[in-house]
C-alpha cells in the first residue's frame, strides 16, 4: 500500500498546485480585463465616490497579488465569498440603487449559489453521459471485434455524422422537434425530470461519437493483439475472450481518453447546453455571472472545474494501476 | 489485416530518409478511398459556392430589405428566387449569410489550428528535446492549459472584452495548443535517441538545427494529417461563441448569430435557425471526413499494413 500513498501524495500536491495556478489564471484574467463590475452592481447613476468606495469595500483596488492571497485566506476558512450581484434571496440585485449609498442588499455565498446550481448539472451529465453510453458501448464493441461489416460502417459513419453537428444548432432543432412543433416534451428552464431528455440528448450527441471512436480502436487494436488468436487457438469462446480479455485490456486506454478528454468535453459541453435550455445548472450560473462581471462566482466555479478535471484524472490513472498491473504508478 | 504484427502504434515517422514518401503514401492511400473523394469533392463545392456566392446571387447578405422578411426557401410554398434559401427576420438573404459565416469559420478555424500546431509543436519538440528542467516545468503549464475547460476561458475572456476575430483566435490557440505540446514531446522523447539525431550531433549541428531542420520534418506532418479534424472543431467552438454572443459581433454574418437571431422566429419561421445549420454540418461533415480518412490511412501507412 506504500506505493498506492506515495503515488496519491505526490499526485494530489502536484494537482493542488495546478488547480492554484489556473486560479491564478482565472482572478488576473478578470481582473486585467476590460468591464468594471463595480459600474454593474451600482447601476448607470452612480456617482464616481459611490463607486470607488464600494470598489475600496470590495478590495477591488488593491493590487492583483494582494487580492488573490486573501482571496485564498477566505479560501482557506471556507469563504469562497459573496455574489457581486446575486441577493439572497435569489434574483438578481444589480443597478437599483441610489447612489447615496443605502444599506447594500445582502449578497448570496457563492457557495450556496453552486450548491444550488449542482444538483442540477449533475443530473443532466449523468443522464447524458448514460445515453451516449447506451449507443456508443455497443456499437463501439461491435465495430471494434470485426474490421468489415455493417457494424463498423455504421460506427464510422454515425461518429463522423454526430461529430459534424454543432451542439447549438442540435439543441435547436430538437426543441423545434420535439418541443415546439410537436409538444412531446417540455425543453427550456427546468419544473420536473422530463426538462431533462432533450438536454441530455443533446449532451450525448456531443460525446457519443468520441466515445464510439475510442472504444472501437481500443477494442480493435487488442482484438489484433497475438493474444486473441492463441486464446482462440487454446479453445476459449469468442465470448470468453472478449469479455474476459480484450474489453479488461481495452479498459486502459479508454479510461485514459475518457479522464482526459471526456471531462472537459463534458464541462464544455453541459455550459452550452445548460445556456441553450436556459436549464438551472452550474453552466447557466457562469454565463450570467460572466455577463454580469460577477468575479467571485466566476473564479469559484473555475476552481471547481479545474479541481474536478484533475482529481478524476488522478483517479483515472489510479484506476489504470489497478486494472492493468504492468503499468508502474 | 496481419495479425502477426503488432507494431505499437506511433505517431512517428519509420524512417526519416523515406520522410517524404511516407507522406506521399499517406496521401495516395487516403485518396483511393471514396470517402475521401466524395468528402474532397463535396468541399470543393462549398469552396467555390462561398467564393462565387455573392457575385452570382442577386441578394445582399447584410442589407435589409422589410418588403422580403420571413420568405421561405425555394423549395417551399411561397419561396421565391433569388432567395434559394429564403430570409431571415430582417429580409437578408440566408444562403448568403450562411456563406460569409462559413468563410469567417473557416478562416478563423485554419488561422487558430495553424497558429496551435506551430506554437504547440514548437514547444513540445523544444521540451522533449531539451528534457530535465525544461521539460517539467513546460508540461506542467500544459497540465494548468488543460485544466481550464475552453468554454470557461473562453466566456471568462470573450465576455469580458469586446470580442474581435483576433481575440477568438487567441483564445482557441490558447486552449488547443497544450495537445499538440504533449503529442509533439512525445513522439520526439522517443525521436531524440535515434541515430540520425546522434549522427547530426556528431557532426557538429546546432540543437536549434536539429530540433528545426531535423525532427520536425519527421514527426511533423503525421500530425498534421489529423490537425484537419481540429480545423472543424474549432468552426464548432466559433459557432458556440457566436451563439453565446461572444463571437464576431453583428452586424458581420455568423453561425451562431444568426442561429441565436432566428430562435425567436423558430415556430413561424423555423428555417432561419435549421437551414444553415444543414449548410455549417455540411461542411463540417466534409472536413471530418477528410480528416477521418487521412487519420486512418496515416496509421495504416506508420503500421506497415499498407
Amino acid at each position: 500500500m506504500a506505493f498506492a500513498l506515495e503515488f496519491f501524495l505526490r499526485r494530489i500536491s502536484q494537482g493542488v498546485l495546478i488547480v492554484l495556478a489556473v486560479a491564478f489564471v482565472i482572478f488576473t484574467l478578470l481582473r486585467i480585463a476590460p468591464g468594471d463590475p463595480i459600474r454593474i452592481i451600482l447601476g448607470p447613476m452612480a456617482t464616481p465616490s459611490a463607486m470607488e468606495e464600494t470598489a475600496e469595500r470590495l478590495g477591488l483596488r488593491d493590487p492583483i497579488p494582494m487580492q488573490f492571497l486573501r482571496y485564498l485566506g477566505d479560501i482557506a476558512k471556507g469563504d469562497f465569498g459573496n455574489s457581486f450581484i446575486r441577493g439572497k434571496q435569489g434574483g438578481t440585485t444589480g443597478g437599483s440603487q441610489d447612489a447615496a449609498g443605502s444599506p447594500p442588499v445582502e449578497r448570496a455565498p457563492v457557495i450556496e449559489l453552486i450548491a444550488k446550481a449542482l444538483p442540477y448539472t449533475l443530473l443532466l451529465a449523468a443522464c447524458g453521459f448514460l445515453l451516449a453510453c447506451l449507443v456508443s458501448i455497443p456499437l463501439g464493441i461491435m465495430a471494434g471485434v470485426k474490421n468489415s461489416g455493417w457494424p463498423q460502417k455504421v460506427a464510422l459513419y454515425l461518429s463522423s455524422l454526430l461529430v459534424s453537428l454543432p451542439n447549438v444548432w442540435v439543441g435547436i432543432v430538437l426543441i423545434y422537434l420535439l418541443s415546439a412543433r410537436t409538444g412531446w416534451l417540455p425543453a427550456i428552464g427546468y419544473q420536473h425530470i422530463g426538462y431533462v431528455i432533450i438536454p441530455a440528448i443533446v449532451v450525448a450527441v456531443e460525446l457519443a461519437p468520441v466515445m464510439i471512436r475510442s472504444i472501437s480502436v481500443a477494442v480493435a487494436t487488442n482484438v489484433q493483439d497475438p493474444f486473441y488468436e492463441i486464446g482462440q487457438v487454446r479453445g476459449l469462446s469468442a465470448r470468453t475472450m472478449l469479455f474476459r480479455h480484450v474489453l479488461r485490456n481495452a479498459a486502459v486506454p479508454l479510461l485514459n481518453s475518457f479522464g482526459a478528454q471526456m471531462i472537459g468535453m463534458l464541462l464544455g459541453g453541459l455550459f452550452v447546453v445548460e445556456y441553450i435550455f436556459s436549464f438551472p445548472g452550474i453552466g447557466l450560473l457562469t454565463i450570467n455571472a460572466v455577463f454580469q462581471r460577477d468575479f467571485p462566482v466566476i473564479q469559484t466555479v473555475a476552481i471547481f472545474a479545474s479541481t474536478v478535471l484533475v482529481f478524476i484524472n488522478i483517479a483515472v490513472d489510479f484506476a489504470s494501476t489497478t486494472i492493468d498491473r504492468r503499468l508502474k504508478f | 489485416m496481419a495479425i502477426a504484427s503488432s507494431t505499437p502504434q506511433s505517431s512517428a515517422s519509420p524512417a526519416p530518409a523515406r520522410g517524404q514518401s511516407v507522406n506521399a503514401r499517406i496521401l495516395r492511400l487516403a485518396w483511393r478511398s471514396p470517402e475521401m473523394k466524395v468528402a474532397s469533392a463535396l468541399f470543393f463545392a462549398l469552396c467555390l459556392l462561398t467564393l462565387l456566392g455573392p457575385f452570382i446571387i442577386d441578394a445582399s447578405a447584410t442589407k435589409i430589405s422589410v418588403a422580403d422578411k420571413f420568405l421561405p426557401p425555394v423549395f417551399m410554398e411561397g419561396g421565391r428566387l433569388p432567395y434559394f434559401l429564403g430570409t431571415d427576420q430582417l429580409g437578408r438573404d440566408l444562403l448568403l449569410r450562411s456563406l460569409v459565416g462559413l468563410r469567417n469559420a473557416f478562416l478563423i478555424g485554419v488561422v487558430s489550428v495553424v497558429l496551435m500546431f506551430v506554437l504547440g509543436c514548437a514547444i513540445g519538440i523544444f521540451s522533449g528535446y531539451r528534457g530535465g528542467w525544461t521539460d517539467v516545468i513546460l508540461m506542467r503549464i500544459t497540465d494548468v492549459q488543460m485544466s481550464i475547460p475552453v468554454i470557461i476561458l473562453a466566456i471568462t475572456i470573450l465576455g469580458m472584452s469586446r470580442p474581435n476575430p483576433f481575440t477568438i483566435v487567441a483564445v482557441l490557440v490558447l486552449s488547443g495548443w497544450p495537445i499538440y505540446a504533449r503529442v509533439a514531446r512525445s513522439v520526439t522523447l522517443a525521436e531524440r535517441q535515434k541515430e540520425y539525431v546522434r549522427a547530426a550531433r556528431i557532426i557538429g549541428a546546432s540543437d536549434l538545427r536539429i530540433m528545426v531542420r531535423h525532427i520536425a520534418p519527421s514527426i511533423l506532418p503525421p500530425i498534421a494529417f489529423v490537425a484537419v479534424l481540429d480545423v472543424a472543431r474549432m468552426m464548432i467552438f466559433e459557432a458556440i461563441f457566436g451563439f453565446i454572443g461572444i463571437g464576431i459581433q453583428p452586424p458581420t454574418p455568423t453561425f451562431g448569430t444568426i442561429i441565436s437571431g432566428g430562435t425567436q422566429y423558430l415556430l413561424n419561421a423555423w428555417w432561419i435557425t435549421i437551414v444553415p445549420g444543414c449548410l455549417l454540418a455540411l461542411s463540417l461533415g466534409s472536413l471530418n471526413l477528410i480528416g477521418g480518412v487521412l487519420e486512418k490511412s496515416r496509421n495504416l501507412v506508420l503500421q506497415g499494413a499498407a
